[in-house]
């Protein structure tokens, strides 16, 4: 049996009436390749916000490795080995790609304080985020401003500069929207090359590429876990059809 | 040329990085009856500079920069006034120390906050200093100030004249050269680059786990202590120092001379500074009584049409004719 690398004890968030988050308990093994669907509103983004310390849960708790990291920052919860995408680009937009992947590779060595080297010098952070860029076949764009990067291009920054980090616990959030799909291989494959004890939980609305990633699938309806199982049993459930994937499905 | 050596290359230094220096020294030889000016136009290059690392590439939004200028300039001034402590090098250390501490004290609680809020904080913690120097008038000489300061010479050697600003100008272009000099190494660094994050995308640089407020505190923690060595400078070379150090007016003034030289480009604040007290200059010999609102329409002209600054637009000169990005 895979150890346990995250895990959520009855996590609970509401604004004010609205409960998003409601009794969710969910564990992330070790090497995990997990995608989390459900309908638009299902409280996805926000399960991730809990996760990742954006957000602070109203009730419950969050555990990284047996460690209950529920009142750390969402700093010190990436130190720890959690990174995430986002649902929409969060970037650099002003700096080149391979000065946004620089930035998180210089974090993750400890070298984002260092005041005595030029970054221009620092080969073991550029070394370290040029084979993230050449991974996800960015290379080409590697000196150009993000800004100046078509929407799908950037939505592989976004991954570059989470594996930048070089997670324990890599969480996805729609990753491969805006990611034309004759590109959407760029990002499986660079999934597949990352270490087989790298936990990856994905959100995804693109069925076919969920499907094609997960070993595990957890149904999320108004902020619940509504159905969990191999792809096969989600697939044959009427109830996540009938909610979720259609009819047609 | 690939990223990765396009990147060590903008942050080597430059041949043309040392025209400004040239300049500097040729203007002690070809305009010597100019040099009370010229100093003047350095300090305000150290304070736009100070202010260029915590607004330009940081993204901190202050309109109370004044506050470590005025304390720089209040520390040398009350030192030599009531200690007699007037040796102009160890003056500047002791400035840039108070100066910092007040930075750490006040970013340490002010940058918790942000936008409009950050704004009116920085302004009251400068006002707030503006008060106490006005009401401490046995320390400070209130709202006269401390009027004929007097300093020893320049390492033993080169005494401060009042009316040939000789050693005043060398002496203030050496101190912005080395204050240049660790500004540039550092927003060439790692540091720096993550202040940039900072400024770009906050959202992001706590998502790669970055101790945000921490680099923002230390970040104005160093810029205040350079606008301390700049108002240093200020009471130093004019011999005096009174509540303008620490007033609005001097804080607008250089966060306009930053806008109008462009702001996170390291150069804006020389170009600044030359252009806007260049301009004051001749406006204010031209129209003795009306010089200030050329300047406002000069400064309405760059806000709506070069809103990154005079630097600026030689970058969209460039990209133009096809160029490169400006550093």
């Amino acid at each position: 049996m895979s150890a346990t690398l995250l895990e959520t004890k009855g996590l609970c968030k509401s604004f004010g009436a609205l409960e998003v988050a409601r009794d969710i308990s969910f564990r992330l093994d070790a090497g995990a390749r997990h995608a989390l669907i459900g309908p638009n509103g299902a409280g996805k983004t926000t399960f991730i916000n809990l996760l990742t310390g954006l957000l602070q849960p109203s009730r419950g708790s969050v555990h990284l490795r047996g460690e209950d990291v529920t009142s750390l920052a969402q700093a010190k919860r990436v130190k720890r080995g959690i990174a995430r995408t986002f649902q929409i680009n969060q970037l650099f937009r002003g700096l080149t790609v391979l000065e946004n992947v620089c930035i998180a590779v210089a974090e993750r060595l400890g070298a984002g304080g260092s005041m005595l080297r030029p970054a221009g010098r620092r080969t073991d952070v550029i070394e370290n985020a040029s084979h993230l860029i050449g991974m996800l076949k960015l290379d080409e764009d590697a000196g150009r401003r993000v800004g100046e990067l078509p929407y799908g291009r950037q939505r592989l920054v976004e991954i570059a500069i989470a594996l930048g980090l070089n997670p324990r616990v890599l969480l996805l959030d729609e990753p491969a929207a805006g990611i034309p799909s004759a590109e959407s291989h760029i990002l499986l494959d660079a999934i597949a090359t990352l270490p087989k004890d790298i936990a990856v939980l994905i959100i995804e609305h693109d069925m076919d590429l969920v499907f094609r990633f997960a070993e595990r699938i957890t149904v999320l309806v108004s902020g619940a876990i509504f159905a969990e199982g191999a792809p096969a049993e989600i697939a044959a459930n009427a109830q996540v059809r009938s909610v979720y994937l259609g009819n047609a499905a | 040329m690939t990223a990765a050596t396009q990147l060590a290359a903008r942050h080597r230094f430059q041949w043309w990085e040392l025209l400004p220096w040239i300049a500097g020294i040729a203007v002690f030889f070809a305009f010597p009856n100019y040099l009370a000016f010229g100093t003047q136009v350095l300090i305000a290059i150290l304070f736009a500079l100070s202010l260029d690392l915590v607004l330009g590439y940081a993204g901190i939004v202050t309109l109370g920069h004044a506050a470590f200028f005025g304390a720089g300039a209040y520390t040398v001034g009350m030192l030599a006034q009531h200690l007699g402590w007037n040796e102009p090098l160890s003056g500047l250390a002791a400035a840039a120390l108070v100066a910092g501490a007040i930075g750490l004290a006040s970013g340490y609680v002010l940058l918790r906050t942000h936008g409009l809020t950050l704004l009116m904080l920085t302004l009251c913690t400068m006002a707030l200093l503006e008060e106490a120097a006005n009401m401490g008038a046995a320390f400070t000489g209130g709202f006269d100030g401390m009027p004929g300061l007097k300093f020893a010479p320049l390492l033993g050697m080169f005494p401060f004249d009042l009316l040939f600003f000789r050693s005043q100008y060398l002496y203030a272009l050496l101190v912005l050269f080395i204050c240049f000099a660790l500004v540039r190494a550092l927003v060439y660094s790692p540091f720096g680059q993550s202040l940039t994050g900072i400024r770009e995308n906050l959202l992001r640089m706590h998502a790669v786990g970055a101790p945000v407020r921490a680099r923002l505190v230390i970040a104005y923690t160093i810029s205040a202590a350079l606008a301390g060595v700049a108002g240093a400078l200020f009471a130093q070379t004019n011999a005096f120092v009174n509540l303008g150090a620490l007033g609005l007016e001097r804080a607008a003034g250089v966060l306009i001379i930053l806008i109008l030289g462009g702001y996170g480009r390291l150069y804006g604040a020389f170009v600044g500074a030359i252009a806007y007290l260049m301009l004051e200059h001749t406006l204010a010999k031209a129209y003795p009584t009306a010089w200030q609102i050329g300047l406002g329409v000069t400064l309405m002209a760059v806000a709506l049409y070069a809103q990154n600054g005079i630097l600026g637009l030689g970058d969209a000169l460039r990209r133009r004719l096809g160029g490169q990005r400006a550093p």
